[in-house]
């Protein structure tokens, strides 16, 4: 009976181990191929190990196209963009945590509520309004519509609500303003949790593709994941460029997964990091 | 030196203007800090009216009324659009493909993580390295995941094809390039759908589970007796989120497939995309956009109701 059960749990294990490999060979080919020639890849069978590390297709990366400024747009635009949408989202839920207004719930419900509005079908109004106030082609014009975040103001709302009234009631009578107070007390305190969304929202803007694709012309505003489709290698099945600029998008972020991983995991259960 | 009389009438004057004074002073800081309060929320209000309700409004005025192409509104043509809409094949054609991939997607996604969460679901070492790899495409962006998909399955230069030993030219054949897309999009959802199954696995009672299997309940039937009704809050939330995404597909069409061959893999979104704002037409455009709002409302309401009904609560 216990042999038995073993035997079923170690190829249950050997299973998941094999689906988990093909999982992952995706990724496992992009770093391979980006070592390839182009003759690699019309072998028959073709090649999936490498054999011998052949830097061209990194060099051709960068200098046949805009590579490393698509990368420097993307991480501007992931940084500014986060921390914009960070001081947004923490304003909005402190006042709604910690203060008394009318009409506070009413408000709070109001910014809500565009969660059941998909930005992907505000597209065109959107890009109207960019054009409109002449930010096609710029940073803010990319960030623009990720700068408002309800799902991580919600969080922050719970994050703050922690914080007892009387921290606040104790500061107001030593004549600690309500912005010092934030500042100097609440953001403190929720640390961890704004540390996490604010690496998600990174994410979040990093990956994105469709809004700037729609909001840049110029090549060189394009963000990283817009100019990588746009490399022009594909036709020609020269992938050997592409594999070289997908690996350096996707190795640092496997990397940070890794190093992470715990945090991620335990963020996704506690329904920190969803959507 | 003259003794002023004071009259009980003046000091409660007197006590009053104090009163009020202290009061309006009290009042005033209150308002002040409501005040500020509302500053707090203003820029979150802002970019809320800015890029979520009033596109919104607009997109449903746009879609009741002819729009010129410079954006500006011509006339109010009530549901005309919409009628013009739904007696296009193309439109049609969009809107079967976008349910297609659905139905295709969504069950198969969560057949799959479903299957993976099992695989690992006893707490093992060996189990926590085979999460790892479930879970790593998470960290791939979709652009990039649909690049190297589109390698892969690329006839001349692709593995698939080879590992497999089969010849099947993905992208030419409608069925096949909607199969493409549909595995790009399990894999970019395997992620984050895995952990979330493998989370509510993980919270159903152990005793529940041994009882079972003391009655003699086979794995199989403890999974549909016991696991599978205790996770349904789970698969429920994959299930609709999922569905929503479904209806919001554009951008691995974009770069896998482009759409083709022969529209066969145009979206709802990617033709809102080719209609709004690659040729100009925001009426049609717009119409489209109403069309995916009520779709994933629909999905919402949805989403609460059967809530009510079939889901378990411990």
């Amino acid at each position: 009976m216990r042999n038995r059960f073993l035997k079923t749990e170690l190829l249950k294990g050997i299973a998941a181990t094999l689906l988990g490999l093909a999982i992952i060979f995706p990724i496992y080919y992009a770093f391979v191929a980006s070592f390839f020639t182009i003759q690699d890849f019309s072998l028959y069978p073709p090649k999936i190990f490498i054999t011998s590390l052949n830097w061209q297709n990194y060099i051709r990366a960068f200098k046949e196209s805009l590579l490393f400024r698509f990368m420097l747009n993307s991480l501007f635009i992931g940084i500014v963009g986060s921390t914009l949408r960070m001081g947004v989202a923490i304003l909005a839920a402190f006042a709604v945590a910690q203060l008394d207004f009318k009409g506070r719930n009413f408000l709070f419900f109001l910014i809500l509520g565009t969660m059941m509005l998909p930005p992907d079908a505000l597209i065109i109004e959107n890009y109207l309004t960019i054009s409109k106030l002449g930010l096609v082609d710029t940073y803010l014009g990319i960030m623009s519509i990720y700068l408002l975040a309800p799902t991580q103001m919600f969080m922050l709302r719970q994050g703050f609500k922690s914080i007892p009234k009387t921290y606040r009631e104790v500061a107001s009578i030593d004549g600690c303003g309500d912005l010092r107070f934030l500042i100097s007390v609440a953001i403190p305190m929720s640390r961890s949790l704004i540390l996490t969304l604010w690496l998600h929202s990174f994410v979040t803007i990093w990956n994105t593709y469709l809004w700037p694709l729609l909001v840049t012309n110029k090549p060189y505003m394009r963000t990283v994941q817009v100019g990588i489709t746009m490399l022009g290698y594909t036709e020609s099945l020269d992938y050997g460029p592409i594999f070289a600029a997908i690996t350096l998008l996707v190795l640092p972020s496997v990397i940070i997964f890794l190093v992470l991983r715990k945090r991620i995991v335990s963020g996704i259960a506690s329904g920190t990091i969803v959507g | 030196m003259t003794l002023k009389r004071i009259s009980s009438k003046d000091i409660a004057k007197k006590a009053l203007e104090d009163y009020h004074t202290v009061h309006m002073k009290a009042l005033s800081l209150n308002q002040k800090r409501s005040l500020k309060a509302y500053l707090y929320l203003l820029p979150a209000l802002i970019l809320a009216y800015v890029f979520s309700y009033r596109p919104f409004a607009r997109t449903v005025v746009n879609s009741l009324s002819l729009v010129s192409f410079s954006g500006k509104i011509v006339e109010f043509v009530g549901l005309e659009n919409f009628q013009k809409l739904f007696s296009d094949k193309n439109f049609i054609i969009g809107l079967t493909n976008t349910f297609k991939f659905a139905i295709l997607f969504v069950p198969l996604n969560l057949v799959f993580c479903l299957v993976a969460a099992l695989l690992v679901y006893k707490k093992r070492r060996f189990n926590a390295f085979n999460e790892t790899l479930f879970i790593l495409p998470m960290a791939v962006a979709m652009s990039s995941a649909a690049l190297i998909f589109k390698a892969l399955f690329n006839p001349t230069i692709g593995v698939i094809n080879y590992f497999f030993s089969i010849s099947i030219k993905w992208f030419d054949d409608p069925w096949w390039a909607m199969f493409t897309l549909v595995i790009l999009g399990i894999w970019m959802a395997v992620g984050l759908d895995f952990l979330l199954l493998l989370g509510a696995l993980r919270s159903v009672p152990k005793q529940l589970i041994e009882a079972a299997q003391m009655e003699g309940a086979n794995a199989l039937s403890t999974f549909f007796r016991v696991q599978l009704p205790l996770i349904s809050p789970t698969i429920l939330f994959v299930v609709i989120t999922r569905l929503r995404d479904s209806m919001l597909l554009s951008g691995p069409v974009m770069v896998l497939t482009g759409g083709g061959p022969q529209r066969s893999t145009q979206t709802l979104v990617y033709q809102m995309y080719l209609d709004g704002f690659v040729a100009g037409n925001y009426s049609r455009g717009s119409a489209i956009g109403v069309v995916v709002f009520f779709l994933t409302f629909l999905l919402i309401l949805l989403a609460f109701r059967s809530e009510k009904r079939r889901v378990f609560y411990q």
